[in-house]
C-alpha cells in the first residue's frame, strides 16, 4: 500500500468538488461585518438571530462533514505511514486508530445532521486544507498541525454549533455536537501529550512542531472565521481548549493569531469594496 | 417586459449579465408577470445569498452574489440557483402587486420569522411550478424560526401546500406555530 498520500489524490465520488485553501482565500468577496452585510446582520457570530443563520449553519455543517472525512483519512495515514517503534511509538498509533474510529462515527453523525438540516452531500465545495496539514513527513508535525491546530478548531466549531442548536431548540444538533465535542477534546489532548512526550529531549523538533502549529492555526483562522471578536462566526472556546491541554499562553497566542487574520481579511474586503463601483 | 442587469460587466464573479437577464425573463413568463419591468442589481462584492425586492417601476431586485452562485464552484454562475433566487423574489413582488400583502413590511423590515414564513409560501409554490427544491432545507429554516415540534411541522405543511394566501392569513398561521 502506498505511503504518504498526496492531497490531490483523495478519493471522492462525483458529488464532491474540492478546492485548496489558496483557491478559497482568493475569493475577495466579503462575508464579514462590513458595508452592506452590516445592514443585514447585527453580528457575525453564528446564532439563530442572524437572518442567514439557517444557510450558514448548513454550510458549516457540510464543512464539518468533509472535515471529518479528511480527519479520518489523516489519522489513518499516520497509523500506516510511519515505521512502528522507529518513527512512531505503537501507543501513538493505537491512539490514532482510536481516533479513526471516532472520526468514522463523526462522519456518519455529520452526514445524518446534514440531511436533517436539508443539505445534499457535496452541495458545497470541499476545502482540502485539513488533509493538507496531515501530509507532513514528521509525525510530530502532524500531531501539532492536525491534533492541536485542527482538532482545536473543531472544539471551537462544535461549541458554536452546540450553542446554536440549544438556542434554536434543535435537540439533535445540540446533542450530537456535544458528544462529538467530547471526542475532539480527547483528540487534542492526545496531540498535546504525544507532542510533549516525543520531543521531550529534542527541543529543536518541538520548536519546529509548535511553529508549524502556529502556521496551521493562522490558516485555519480562515481570515477571521474563528476569534474572540463578534465579527467572527466561530468563538474561540477557551474552557474546552484548557481541558484539552492548551496553556493560557498558548490560548493567548491563538487568540492573537486569529485576530490578526481577521484584521487582514477586513482590510482586504474594505479594499475590494473601495475599488468596486458605487 | 424590460430587464436590466447591473453591472453589465462583472469584475469579481464570473457572471454574464445577458444570461441573468435571460433567466429573469424566463421566470417572469413562468410566474405570469410578463408586464413587469425589472432592474436587477447584483452586488458582487458580497458572498451572501440575500435577495431584497422593492415594488416600483421597474421593480428593483438587489441580489447579493451568492444567490446566483454555483456553490460547488465558487464565483461561477448557477442557472438553477438564479432561477430559484429570482423566483422567490418575484413571487414576493407578485404577492405585493395582488394587494393581498399591502400590510406586509418591506423586504428590508421583515423579521426573521416573517421572512421564514413567506419564504416557505414562495418555495412551496415554486416546487409546484417544477423548480428543483429541497423541501427539508425550508422545513429546517421554518423550524429554526418557530420551534422543533410536530405542531410546527403541521403549520409548515399548511403553508407549503397553499396558494392564494393573504399576508394576514400567513401571519396567523405563523402565530399558531409559535404558540
Amino acid at each position: 500500500m502506498r505511503k504518504f498520500f498526496p492531497v490531490e489524490d483523495l478519493a471522492r465520488d462525483e458529488r464532491f468538488n474540492q478546492a485548496t485553501n489558496e483557491e478559497r482565500m482568493a475569493d475577495p468577496r466579503g462575508t464579514s461585518n462590513t458595508g452592506v452585510i452590516r445592514k443585514a446582520r447585527s453580528t457575525n457570530r453564528l446564532t439563530p438571530l442572524r437572518p442567514d443563520a439557517t444557510d450558514a449553519a448548513r454550510s458549516l455543517m457540510h464543512g464539518i462533514m468533509v472535515g471529518e472525512i479528511q480527519a479520518l483519512e489523516g489519522a489513518g495515514r499516520t497509523c500506516f505511514d510511519f515505521v512502528t517503534g522507529e518513527e512512531a511509538p505503537f501507543a501513538l498509533k493505537l491512539d490514532m486508530a482510536r481516533q479513526c474510529w471516532d472520526e468514522a462515527r463523526h462522519v456518519e453523525i455529520s452526514v445524518k445532521l446534514s440531511e436533517w438540516m436539508g443539505t445534499e452531500l457535496g452541495q458545497f465545495i470541499e476545502n482540502t486544507v485539513l488533509f493538507a496539514a496531515a501530509c507532513s513527513q514528521d509525525p510530530v508535525l502532524r500531531l501539532a498541525g492536525v491534533n492541536r491546530a485542527l482538532e482545536g478548531l473543531a472544539i471551537d466549531v462544535f461549541t458554536t454549533m452546540k450553542e446554536f442548536g440549544e438556542l434554536a431548540g434543535d435537540p439533535y444538533l445540540a446533542f450530537c455536537e456535544d458528544w462529538m465535542l467530547a471526542d475532539e477534546v480527547t483528540h487534542v489532548k492526545m496531540g498535546s501529550v504525544w507532542l510533549r512526550k516525543i520531543t521531550e529531549n529534542d527541543p529543536e523538533r518541538r520548536k519546529k512542531a509548535l511553529e508549524f502549529q502556529s502556521v496551521v492555526d493562522k490558516i485555519f483562522s480562515y481570515g477571521g472565521l474563528r476569534s474572540e471578536s463578534d465579527e467572527s462566526p466561530i468563538l474561540l472556546a477557551r474552557r474546552f481548549r484548557e481541558l484539552a491541554g492548551f496553556s493560557d499562553g498558548e490560548l493567548t497566542e491563538i487568540a492573537d493569531v486569529s485576530l490578526a487574520a481577521l484584521n487582514e481579511r477586513r482590510e482586504a474586503v474594505e479594499k475590494t469594496l473601495a475599488s468596486s463601483p458605487a | 417586459m424590460t430587464v436590466t442587469v447591473e453591472p453589465s460587466i462583472f469584475k469579481i464573479v464570473k457572471y454574464d449579465s445577458k444570461e441573468i437577464a435571460g433567466v429573469a425573463q424566463e421566470m417572469l413568463k413562468l410566474l405570469g408577470m410578463e408586464s413587469t419591468n425589472l432592474l436587477i442589481d447584483v452586488d458582487e462584492t458580497v458572498a451572501m445569498s440575500r435577495v431584497t425586492t422593492t415594488l416600483s417601476d421597474p421593480v428593483h431586485i438587489l441580489v447579493m452574489s451568492s444567490a446566483f452562485e454555483n456553490l460547488k464552484k465558487p464565483m461561477t454562475f448557477s442557472i438553477d440557483n438564479a432561477k430559484f433566487s429570482l423566483g422567490r423574489g418575484l413571487l414576493r413582488i407578485r404577492d405585493r402587486q395582488s394587494g393581498n400583502f399591502a400590510d406586509a413590511p418591506t423586504d428590508e423590515d421583515l423579521s426573521v420569522v416573517e421572512s421564514a414564513v413567506w419564504e416557505t409560501y414562495c418555495v412551496g409554490r415554486l416546487s409546484r411550478l417544477g423548480l428543483k427544491v429541497h423541501k427539508q432545507r425550508w422545513q429546517y429554516n421554518f423550524r429554526n424560526r418557530h420551534g422543533f415540534k410536530d405542531a410546527v411541522d403541521k403549520q409548515f405543511e399548511k403553508i407549503w401546500e397553499a396558494d392564494g394566501l393573504t399576508w394576514s392569513q400567513l401571519s396567523e398561521i405563523s402565530q399558531h406555530a409559535l404558540a
